[in-house]
């Protein structure tokens, strides 16, 4: 079909182009002075809306999603048990886990009864998405502020175990640990669950307890002490 | 009505010039083509070609579980995730029956028109590019950097966001939401009247936009248009309020409608729904603060999502029309068939027929009008 | 000294003034439009990133050079050097300051003081358009061709406004040197506005710069380069210095025609009810006179940037219609009311 013509009449301020193109004029004008002022303040972040990159750093959110990083408890333990909930939920299938026995002599290191004996996550494919740290029962595995994630080798893109506890290290040191999430409150479970039969196998709280199942990720479950049991 | 004569002209097919107009091209927004047949400056015939992001979302989607496709959407309308996100999520809610709790519910609603009034601001700026104003970008696409420290303190990242789970939300709003909404709907109410002051009366501006690509509301009707392009044809049609979802029959917002379909119209209500998104976010947010501290966020959910067998369409109104999802079940915990009907793609197949008869330069401003995304379009 | 010399070191000054102002303009652009769009623009070369038109100068030359293998090569290599050297070249009859006496010797500022200046003005100023036509078309693409096509449309058409807008001015003045227009606008007109020829032509004047604007294609009127709808126009396969000329020249393009409004409208290089030269020295007062007429300049310049950062562009055929239909109707009208007073006050 044709398409309609329109017609419009504009006042004749309008019509003139010049009054409107002068207002507009004026309006970058205040914007053009207002910088010029700021430009002239001391400091780096001078112009309100620019981070100058290397010198200026913006505030990163406590909850970024950024390099992985492999917790330890407040003992200096290992959390992860090597379950691979992560790897399993992984969209972009990223996380290989190996599950292991601690060696003899070694137990102290690591909180659970098993551990990983080898935890690789290939940045290359990561979307940070963020669901291996909701899926991990432990809380071992989190997304800290690291952002800065490029490198000369596609090598050096996969990242081991070691490279992964020396982020933890680095974030403690750096005080960028992420905060330990808030519980998501959920909707009371109807009386008859299907999580009774489970939650009555532990000594937990049972509204917590049926939290955690219904969540699916688990998010409440990261408190170390509930890993010693 | 009277009809513009152009294509009416018979032209030796041997004369016409086909110029093609991207992939890769300042002006086509993501990877998008145009295969245009012009004679001098006027186009003759446009053809537009998809397929250039295809990623194969719906088939990648049979392989992963429910929770897994959430960040797939993330992908489609990237500058309006969270939408993408709901709308997927509300769509196995109704597979599954369940019901989300109301604060839920209103963090949804908050960080949704959040994201509209940053997808809205991105659209707005950038067809103020393409017709040559660089500025207005700028002063709105700061306040989309505000609302998108929103996104990132409320769980860590600022363009695909996966915000939320099935049957609800996994975090309460954040903290920086409470102590910036207060300041933020001002600056983001007065970058719209910065935009407005240098664009809406200029009469370069609107010469460049009232009266291009004019479509009636019966031909967008024919061609499946949703959303603000709808809207624009002046059709009211908004799923918020017509198929209500969530709160939004208990809010008290305006609809905004247009005339003539052109680019104009589709800016001005581009425009106008931002105020109404800030109106919206103040109502929920009032909602928000009567809730409880400890109300829940989640609904009853169990652990491996495997909803009965069946299928189910669900759609909402995204900022850039209706985004709907249609998935099948087959009991098993990942889904046998995901359909998304996604706002750009019926948009879009009219791209040729909107531009017929017009200039190169409209071609442009059609292009950025409909806001076509081609992570949505290609998926 | 001999005149030749003396010919010669302006002529070298003027060279360099003008590559300088190019030079200086793109800091100014970037700068500029940064401060009006809340962003910091190039900071990091030299202080206040004075150096950055430097760094891009090194980049530019250094870069390989491509002639696209369908291009014509001649033409190709041709058109930035049209395009560069008319916007040079027309600067040669504007006068940049009074006179300055060095030596004993007076020597007036201005290279050649041509009693047709004007005419000379006009016909080197549509001379860039070859440049912008031959680089499109020997590009042989699509963009670059459309971009030129429409180089050629814009310019043509805005060349009548704009030489009906100046007839109006030598109609007034009576003469067609450039330099004697300056002498004409000292003293004051109705007692208390400066004696200038934005005061006696307002309409001129507006008209005349819209044609400039036209003339140095920037927005709104940057149709043949419209960087997002044919990708950058005319010179859309050039690289390396062959794209910096043309960056270059409308910039030299920018600053001559700014020089002519001052020239033509605002008085030359003299200050408003002061005369500089009863009470500053020979020396000082060239120096002076130079600095006036350049604050001036300046102000033009700065006021290309300020509206290409603030209006949107035109569309092909409004352009056409706004030159057409506007502004050579305009242009007449004022033509035939300066004709009029003139009638009536001689």
């Amino acid at each position: 079909m044709p398409k309609p013509v329109v017609k419009k009449e504009y006042p004749l301020t309008v019509r003139v182009y010049l009054i409107e193109i002068i207002k507009g004029l004026g309006l970058t004008w205040k914007h053009f002075v207002k910088n010029i002022r700021y430009s002239f303040r001391k400091g780096p972040h001078t112009v309100p809306t620019t981070w100058q990159y290397p010198e200026d750093r913006r505030p990163i959110s406590p909850n970024f999603r950024g390099a992985h990083m492999l917790m330890l408890n407040d003992r200096g333990q290992e959390l992860c048990v090597g379950c691979g909930m992560c790897a399993r939920t992984c969209p972009a299938k990223c996380i290989t886990v190996k599950r292991g026995k601690p060696a003899e002599g070694e137990e102290d290191r690591y909180a659970g009864k098993t551990c990983c004996e080898d935890f690789t996550i290939d940045m290359l494919r990561c979307i940070f998405c963020g669901f291996c740290e909701e899926a991990c029962p432990k809380g071992a595995i989190v997304l800290g502020q690291g952002h800065e994630l490029a490198e000369y080798t596609m090598e050096a893109c996969i990242y081991d175990k070691a490279r992964l506890l020396a982020n933890y290290e680095a974030a403690r040191a750096a005080g960028t640990l992420k905060p330990k999430p808030k519980k998501v409150p959920v909707d009371a479970p109807p009386p008859k669950a299907a999580a009774a039969k489970k939650s009555a196998a532990k000594a937990a709280p049972a509204a917590r307890k049926a939290a955690k199942d219904a969540n699916g990720a688990g998010k409440e479950a990261k408190s170390p002490e509930g890993d010693k049991k | 009505m009277d009809y513009d004569p152009v294509c009416q002209i018979d032209r030796d097919p041997d004369d016409l010039v086909t110029i093609n107009i991207g992939p890769t091209h300042p002006a086509m927004h993501g990877t998008l083509r145009v295969i245009a047949k012009t004679d001098g400056e006027t186009i003759v015939s446009a053809e537009p070609e998809i397929g250039y992001l295809h990623r194969g979302v719906e088939k990648l989607g049979e392989n992963f579980t429910y929770h897994q496709f959430i960040p797939l959407t993330d992908r489609m309308n990237y500058c309006s995730a969270i939408a993408s996100n709901v709308a997927y999520e509300m769509a196995v809610e109704k597979l599954m029956g369940i019901k989300v709790p109301p604060k839920a519910q209103l963090v949804r609603t908050i960080m949704m028109e959040l994201a509209r009034i940053a997808d809205h601001q991105v659209l707005v700026g950038i067809l103020g590019v393409d017709l040559g104003a660089l500025t207005p970008f700028f002063y709105l696409i700061i306040q989309r950097e505000e609302i998108y420290d929103i996104f990132e303190w409320y769980n860590g990242a600022r363009l695909t966001n996966t915000f939320g789970r099935i049957g609800g939300v996994n975090a309460d709003l954040p903290d920086k939401f409470h102590e910036k909404w207060p300041t933020l709907r001002d600056t983001i109410r007065k970058a719209n009247e910065e935009t407005d002051a240098l664009l809406t009366k200029n009469r370069i501006w609107l010469d460049r936009s009232v009266g291009v690509n004019a479509f009636s509301a019966e031909d967008a009707l024919n061609w499946g248009f949703t959303g603000p392009c709808l809207r624009a044809c002046g059709v009211k049609r908004d799923l918020r309020r017509d198929e209500p979802y969530m709160f939004y029959d208990q809010f008290d917002f305006k609809i905004p409608v247009g005339k003539h379909g052109d680019v104009f119209d589709r800016y001005m209500i581009r425009m106008e729904e931002m105020e109404e998104s800030v109106k919206i976010i103040d109502q929920a947010y009032a909602m928000y603060q009567e809730m409880p501290e400890d109300a829940p966020l989640m609904a009853k959910v169990p652990k491996i999502i495997k909803p009965p067998e069946g299928e189910c369409y669900h759609a909402i109104e995204t900022p850039n029309g209706e985004l709907g999802f249609w998935i099948r079940s087959d009991g098993s915990d990942k889904p046998y068939r995901i359909k998304i009907r996604p706002p750009c793609y019926m948009v879009y197949q009219a791209f040729g027929e909107l531009v017929k008869g017009d200039m190169i330069s409209d071609t442009i401003a059609c292009l950025s009008s409909l806001n076509i995304i081609a992570g949505e379009l290609d998926r | 000294m001999e005149d030749w010399i003396i010919d010669l070191i302006k002529v070298v000054f003027i060279w360099v003034w003008c590559l300088l102002i190019a030079v200086v303009m793109t800091w100014v652009e970037r700068r500029a439009s940064a401060m009006m769009q809340d962003r910091l623009g190039p900071n990091r070369a030299g202080p206040f990133g004075l150096l950055q038109p430097l760094a891009d100068g090194i980049k530019l030359f250094t870069k390989e050079e491509i002639i696209p293998e369908k291009a014509k090569s001649i033409l190709y290599v041709l058109g930035p050097a049209l395009f560069a050297l008319p916007a040079f070249s027309a600067y040669a009859v504007v006068p940049f300051g009074d006179k300055i006496v060095l030596g004993g010797k007076e020597i007036i500022l201005q290279v050649a003081d041509v009693n047709i200046g004007f005419l000379y003005v006009l016909a080197i100023g549509s001379m860039g358009v070859y440049g912008m036509v031959v680089g499109g078309w020997a590009s042989n693409n699509k963009y670059s061709i459309l971009g030129g096509l429409r180089a050629t449309a814009q310019l043509i058409s805005y060349e009548v406004p704009l030489g009906l807008a100046l007839l109006a001015v030598v109609l007034l003045y009576g003469t067609f040197s450039l330099r004697e227009m300056v002498f004409q606008q000292s003293g004051t007109f109705l007692g208390f506005l400066p004696n200038w020829g934005f005061f006696k032509q307002p309409l001129g004047f507006i008209l005349f710069l819209v044609a400039a604007y036209a003339e140095a294609s920037r927005v709104p009127f940057d149709l043949p380069e419209a960087e997002s709808e044919l990708v950058n126009g005319y010179h859309t396969e050039y690289g390396g210095m062959k794209l910096g000329l043309y960056l270059f020249g409308e910039y030299v393009n920018l600053g001559t025609l700014s020089a002519i409004i001052v020239t033509i409208y605002f008085g030359g290089w003299q200050l408003p009810y002061v005369d500089m030269s009863a009470f500053l020295g020979p020396v000082a007062y060239g120096i002076a006179s130079f600095l006036v007429f350049f604050l001036k300049q300046a102000f033009f310049l700065f006021l290309f940037v300020w509206v290409r950062w603030t209006v949107p562009r035109f569309r092909y055929d409004q352009l056409m219609g706004l030159g057409w239909k506007s502004l050579i109707p305009l242009c007449l009208v004022n033509f035939f009311i300066t004709a009029l007073l003139v009638q009536l006050t001689v």
